[in-house]
C-alpha cells in the first residue's frame, strides 16, 4: 500500500512476524507479562554457571566476602508465540531488555492447522534470517552508544 | 452562545441546584437526578441544544453511577453536557427519548451495560449483547471470565522450573485478587 | 485523492442477500468465488486484495476445476450477537465451499480474547480450512490464503 517498493512486496520496517534471537534471552519473563494477548509462552530453568562456583573466585578461601555463592543462569526451555491471538502491536519487542526480538516483514505463513500457527524457537529462529537490517540514523543524529569508541 | 452565556442563561433558568462547570470542551450541566429532563428540556429548547450526540453511565466506584449525556447546538456552535449521579443501590432514571428520540438506542445500551433503568422506555431490549447474557459487562465488579480461566503465561518466574513454589505468585492483570468464576 | 473503486455486490444479487460475491478470475486453470464477511477491519484489506485480483499470482497446481470454487472469507471480529448470521451465511454458501479466517479475530479471537462478548474464533462453530494470520493481514496475505485454499481438502463429506 504506502511505502511498498516499487515492483510490490512489503516495506521494510512493516510489521510481518516476530523473530527471536535466543542468545540475547535471558528468559526474563518481561514480554510474556507485557503482552496483552498472553501469546507469549516461555519456560526456562536455572543452571549453575560453569567457573562460578564461589562467585568468581576458584575456592572458598578466595571467595568475595559475603557473595562467595554459585552463579546460576536462566536457560530456555521453550519460547513460543502464538500468531493466531498475536495482534502485532510490538509491546514485546519494545519491552525486550536485551533485544532478543525483532520485527520481520514476512507475512505468507498461512495454515490449514491453527495450532501451526504457534511458532516455536526453531520457526522463531528461522525468521530471523528474513529481519531486515536496522535503518540508517538521521543525519546530524548523536552516534550510537553501545557501538565500542564512541562512548565518550 | 459562548460559556458565558450558557451559564448566564443556565442561571436565570434553571434551579440553584443545577451546578455549571466550563472549561475547553465547552459547558457540563451537573444535575441532581430529580431534574434530569426538565435539564434536557431546558438544554433543548433554550440553549437550541437540537442535536442528541450520545447518552451513556460511568461506574464512580464508591459513588454510583453518573448518567451523561452529551447535546450539541448546530446553529450556536457549542456543546453541552448534561450529567447526573444515581445511588448504585437504585440506578433509575426517566427516559429521554421524549424530549430526544435518539437516546433510545443509547438508554438501551446504557441499561443492558450498566444495569440503569430507564422508566418510561419505548423498547428496552438488549441491544448488543446476546440474548440470555447475564450481568453487566461495563461494571468496574464485571471480571472478563477469560482472563480468569485462561493460565497468565508471565505468571511463570525466569527459572520457574527450579524456583521454589514458596514465592507469591503474580495475579494475572485484571484479575481482582483471589476471584473465581461462579 | 483518487476514488476508490471498492467491489459491489455484482449484478442477480438479491438486496440483503448477504456477503458481497466476487468472481475471481485466475487464467482459466481454476476459478474462485470469494464471499466475503466484512465483519471489522480486516474487511478493508480483503476489499484492497481483491481489487487487485487480476495480479493474483497463485503458487501450486491448478485443477482445472470446472466449477467454481466458493470461498466464504471471514474478515473480522465475530461478536456473540451476530454469531448466527456468520453461520446462515456460511450454511447458505453453495457447494463446493471452502472457509478461509483472515485476521486475528476470526481465528482465536485476537485482541478481544478476553471480551464479553467476542466469539474466540469463528472455527468454534463453522468448519475453517485455512488460517491467515495477522492484524490485520496483508491483502497479499489473502491471496495468498486463498492459493492455500486451492490445495485444501474441503469438510469430511
Amino acid at each position: 500500500m504506502t511505502g511498498a517498493a516499487p515492483g510490490g512486496g512489503p516495506p521494510a520496517r512493516s510489521r510481518g512476524v516476530i523473530a527471536l534471537l535466543e542468545e540475547n534471552c535471558t528468559a526474563c519473563m518481561l514480554c510474556a507479562r507485557e503482552c496483552p494477548d498472553w501469546c507469549i509462552y516461555i519456560e526456562s530453568h536455572k543452571e549453575p554457571v560453569p567457573g562460578h562456583e564461589y562467585g568468581g573466585a576458584t575456592d572458598p578461601a578466595h571467595a568475595p566476602a559475603g557473595r562467595g555463592r554459585q552463579r546460576v543462569r536462566n536457560v530456555l526451555d521453550r519460547f513460543a508465540i502464538d500468531f493466531s491471538l498475536c495482534m502485532y502491536c510490538g509491546i514485546c519487542v519494545e519491552a525486550c531488555p536485551y533485544d532478543a526480538l525483532f520485527w520481520s516483514p514476512e507475512f505468507s505463513y498461512a495454515e490449514t492447522d491453527i495450532t501451526a500457527l504457534t511458532h516455536e524457537q526453531g520457526r522463531l529462529r528461522e525468521w530471523m534470517w528474513t529481519v531486515p537490517p536496522p535503518p540508517p540514523y538521521d543525519e546530524g543524529a548523536p552516534p550510537p552508544r553501545e557501538v565500542r569508541g564512541h562512548i565518550p | 452562545m459562548t460559556p458565558e452565556e450558557i451559564i448566564a442563561t443556565v442561571t436565570g433558568g434553571l434551579p440553584p441546584a443545577v451546578r455549571c462547570e466550563a472549561d475547553y470542551h465547552g459547558v457540563m450541566l451537573r444535575v441532581p437526578a430529580g431534574h434530569w429532563l426538565a435539564a434536557l428540556m431546558f438544554a433543548r429548547e433554550r440553549l437550541d441544544c437540537d442535536f442528541f450526540d450520545w447518552l451513556t453511565a460511568v461506574d464512580e466506584a464508591g459513588e454510583g453511577f453518573s448518567v451523561v449525556a452529551h447535546v450539541y447546538s448546530l446553529t450556536g456552535r457549542h456543546h453541552v453536557l448534561v450529567g447526573t449521579l444515581l445511588p448504585r443501590s437504585a440506578p433509575r432514571l426517566p427516559t429521554a427519548t421524549g424530549i430526544y428520540q435518539g437516546a433510545a438506542w443509547h438508554e438501551r445500551e446504557t441499561h443492558e451495560m450498566f444495569g440503569v433503568g430507564f422508566d418510561g422506555h419505548p423498547h428496552p431490549a438488549p441491544l448488543l449483547l446476546s440474548a440470555g447474557f447475564e450481568g453487566h459487562p461495563l461494571r468496574k465488579d464485571f471480571v472478563l471470565a477469560a482472563r480468569a480461566a485462561k493460565e497468565w503465561p508471565g505468571a511463570k518466574e525466569p527459572g520457574e522450573r527450579d524456583v521454589p513454589q514458596a514465592r507469591r505468585r503474580l495475579p494475572p492483570p485484571g484479575v481482582p485478587e483471589g476471584w473465581r468464576p461462579s | 485523492m483518487a476514488a476508490v473503486d471498492l467491489p459491489l455486490p455484482g449484478a442477480g444479487a438479491r438486496p440483503g442477500a448477504g456477503p458481497g460475491v466476487i468472481a475471481v478470475d485466475v487464467g482459466g486453470a481454476y476459478s474462485l468465488r470469494v464471499f466475503d464477511a466484512g465483519l471489522a477491519c480486516c474487511g478493508v484489506e480483503v476489499a484492497a486484495a481483491l481489487r487487485r485480483s487480476t495480479a493474483l499470482a497463485v503458487a501450486g497446481e491448478g485443477r482445472g476445476r470446472t466449477a467454481p470454487l466458493n470461498v466464504f472469507v471471514v474478515a473480522g471480529t465475530v461478536t456473540d450477537k451476530l454469531a448466527p448470521f456468520v453461520l446462515r451465511a456460511f450454511q447458505d454458501t453453495p457447494q463446493p465451499r471452502r472457509v478461509l479466517s483472515f485476521g486475528a479475530c476470526a481465528n482465536s479471537g485476537g485482541p478481544y480474547w478476553d471480551s464479553y462478548c467476542v466469539t474466540k474464533g469463528v472455527d468454534q462453530f463453522i468448519p475453517v480450512d485455512v488460517y491467515v494470520p495477522g492484524c490485520p493481514p496483508r491483502p497479499e496475505a489473502l491471496l495468498e490464503g486463498l492459493a492455500l485454499v486451492l490445495g485444501s481438502p474441503g469438510e469430511p463429506r
